[in-house]
């Protein structure tokens, strides 16, 4: 669902200053200026192979964990329409999950040590995950708006250099498109609905607000820059820029209902940028740190998986095969 | 611990601090799929299995569970020969040998020179 | 005839909503990521099979439309088997209670194929090819695992004896058994158990496994009747939730 191509401080600084091959450097950049795709056979730089590592497994961790908050919603969906959707949706959270391991596998880290790097807490997820899905109405309004800012996102990130990467999003975007349609479908039943559907779906619009401004990170004035993983074509659109074509995108589908966001000051200006007010940063920086609402959860949950699922992996396992990076 | 996923609130939640040995990880095959009869066999991605039984069965829904499929093919990631990328120029002069491409026979210029002349 | 017709048809949709549901449960949380996907699909397909089943008795044979027959209904009204019923517990009784019931399943839906009752034979000739897979990928799996290492040995073996007296419970029989023959619907479900014990010994062989005995007397009826264990009742409150909250004419 998501791939943070938001650097730390000391990335941003290693990242300016580690020294590389000037001739293969040389090459490498302007193979991506002329649009040309990095395949993972190609030499490429330390820190590209480093950062594309940390955003790819990372936007993997979030398909995969981004499967539980819906995926308690499962055993509830009210009808048959809904529940097939939803079990085929969070299925395709995995199944994205699966592509991305794979393309990140395709740089040399194994699946297994991105899924350890996930549950001892060194590899991070999106934030918006940390968030509870309270009631039903949380599932349509995750299905429409996390789904769509997912999508914005992966859109732009499908540009990128890297073949594998790209390869993944595009398949990953075309199978996504249904999860729109479905959280929109979804959305408009609760809004044009009873009053208690109006009121749930009312209510988790207005705890979901936030975690969606800070779904695209950081403003731009408060982030690590790096022209580096721009030349890359490893980042390629600043936080701001995506979260104002967000709001763009879904805020009138959501006020053509009738429904609120809990902000005065939400509003698009006539230059076409939209205006809302700064969300808590250090709620953000909390979240991340560990101490949202659902951390401790998601984290044990995978773990659980991990665990229960131990004795089946090693019972398949063949030692006689010995393992290489997949090709592509 | 608390959980609002009744599936979870079903079964235990211990967990140990053990983690996964990172060289214990099953192989991969390589999966090609074809969309329809009389279409090429493409490369679609790979899924982690044990034996090529198994990594059709997983690429069943990995790769099939969208769309048309008449058949999918597995290979052991192994099993794979390729070029290496420095390679790559062995192929680049391949495009401007234009005598194998149908735009470079102009035949029609020719024929209206030689109507034109015997008009005459 | 149509109440033969009717005990069929619920029993075979309850069997499919109910196994559909609990393999549902497996989304996110599975042993990997592959046999998350391919679970997934497979509670997608049963969930259809009983949507399908639901809309014959609702087109045909007069009873309320599927969600209505889904969501709305007693415990008591439900026909399908104890088995079915289980919470999923480890992998190893899911992929053992999966490869019981879905080679039952696969043999029904073949021998439903030539069924004298055309909805049901035409719906059979198209998920056929469907659980065909679900076949496919439980003998793949109790195959590796039943060879695999000591500990996925044992599991396999205890969930098999745990499962056995409850998948022999699958073929019940009803009270219209005679009717279901003699019109040529179905043929039964002691021909069902016979070559279902043909298909499965030779697999429970080649994964070395023991044949669990059977005692007559464990035999786990009363699923078909309306009779269900202590999990039925917990499953159905649960995914009734959502519609419960809510006034009746609600549309979700």
């Amino acid at each position: 669902m998501y791939g943070s191509t938001n650097l730390s401080e000391e990335d941003a600084k290693r990242m300016n200053s580690t020294v590389e091959d000037p001739e293969k450097l040389e090459a490498f950049e302007s193979r991506i200026a002329r649009g040309e795709k990095i395949e993972p056979q190609d030499w490429m730089p330390i820190e590209y192979r480093k950062q594309l590592i940390r955003m790819i497994e990372q936007h993997a961790h979030s398909e995969i964990v981004g499967a539980l908050p819906e995926g308690t919603w499962i055993t509830r969906a009210p009808n048959f329409r809904r529940k097939l959707a939803l079990i085929a949706k969070v299925q395709d959270e995995i199944g994205h999950g699966q592509l991305l391991y794979s393309a990140a596998e395709t740089l040399g880290k194994t699946r297994e040590e991105m899924l350890n790097d996930l549950l001892n807490g060194k590899s991070k997820y999106s934030n918006v995950f940390n968030y509870p899905a309270k009631t039903w109405a949380d599932i349509a309004v995750i299905g429409f708006l996390v789904d769509g800012a997912a999508i914005v996102n992966q859109v732009i990130n499908s540009k990128g250099s890297y073949g594998p990467y790209c390869r993944a999003l595009e398949r990953i975007c075309y199978e996504e498109s249904f999860h729109l349609k479905q959280g929109h479908d979804n959305v408009v039943y609760l809004a044009t609905g009873t009053k208690h559907q109006r009121a749930i779906l009312q209510d988790a619009i207005n705890r979901w607000y936030v975690p969606l401004l800070h779904f695209f990170g950081p403003p731009d004035k408060l982030s690590a820059h790096s022209e580096k993983l721009m030349k890359w074509k490893v980042k390629l659109a600043s936080n701001d820029d995506m979260r104002n074509q967000f709001l763009d995108q879904y805020v009138p589908k959501i006020w053509e209902l009738d429904i609120t966001f809990p902000d005065p000051n939400l509003k698009k200006n006539n230059d076409g940028i939209w205006e809302f007010s700064d969300p808590d940063w250090n709620e953000f920086k909390r979240v991340i740190n560990g101490a949202g609402p659902c951390n401790a959860e998601r984290i044990a949950v995978r773990k659980f998986a991990e665990e229960a699922g131990r004795w089946v992996r090693a019972a398949l396992m063949n030692p006689t095969e010995k393992y290489v990076a997949p090709l592509a | 611990m608390e959980t609002l996923d009744p599936r979870i609130k079903r079964l235990s939640l211990e967990t140990s601090t053990e983690v996964e040995k990172t060289n214990s990880h099953l192989i991969t095959y390589e999966v090609f799929h074809q969309e329809k009869r009389g279409k090429h066999v493409t490369h679609v991605g790979i899924v982690h299995a044990s034996n090529p039984e198994m990594a059709l069965v997983m690429a069943k829904e990995v790769f099939g569970r969208r769309g048309k499929t008449t058949n999918l093919w597995v290979v052991k990631t192994s099993d794979v020969y390729t070029f290496s990328s420095e390679d790559e120029e062995m192929f680049e002069t391949t495009p401007e040998k234009t005598f194998r491409d149908p735009a470079y026979y102009k035949v029609r210029d020719r024929i209206e020179k030689f109507q034109n002349k015997n008009k005459v | 005839m149509s109440n033969a017709l009717k005990d069929l048809l619920f029993k075979m949709a309850d069997d499919a909503l109910i196994i559909g549901h609990r393999n549902s449960e497996w989304t996110g949380i599975g042993p990997m990521l592959e046999e998350d996907l391919a679970f997934s699909s497979m509670a997608q397909d049963k969930i259809g099979h009983a949507q399908a089943l639901y809309k014959i008795l609702n087109d045909v044979l007069g009873e309320a439309d599927a969600d209505t027959l889904a969501f709305k209904r007693e415990e008591k009204n439900f026909k399908c088997c104890q088995l079915v019923e289980q919470p999923i517990g480890e992998y190893d009784f899911s992929i053992v209670r999966q490869f019981l019931f879905d080679h039952a399943e696969l043999i029904r839906y073949d021998m439903l194929t030539q069924s004298s009752f055309q909805p049901l034979a035409q719906l059979a000739k198209k998920v056929k090819g469907e659980i065909k897979y679900h076949v496919m990928h439980a003998d793949t799996f109790v195959k590796l695992l039943g060879n695999g290492t000591e500990e996925s040995k044992a599991r396999l073996q205890t969930s098999l004896n745990y499962a056995w007296h409850l998948a022999l419970g699958i073929f019940e029989k009803s009270e219209f058994e005679n009717d279901l023959i003699s019109e040529n619907i179905f043929a039964g479900e002691e021909e069902l158990k016979k070559r279902w014990l043909q298909k499965i010994i030779p697999i429970i062989e080649a994964a070395s496994l023991k044949i669990p005995a059977t005692d007559e007397s464990k035999i786990v009826y009363g699923g078909r009747k309306g009779f269900h264990s202590e999990y039925l009742k917990p499953l159905l409150d649960e995914m009734c939730e959502v519609v419960r909250s809510d006034e009746a004419t609600a549309e979700w």
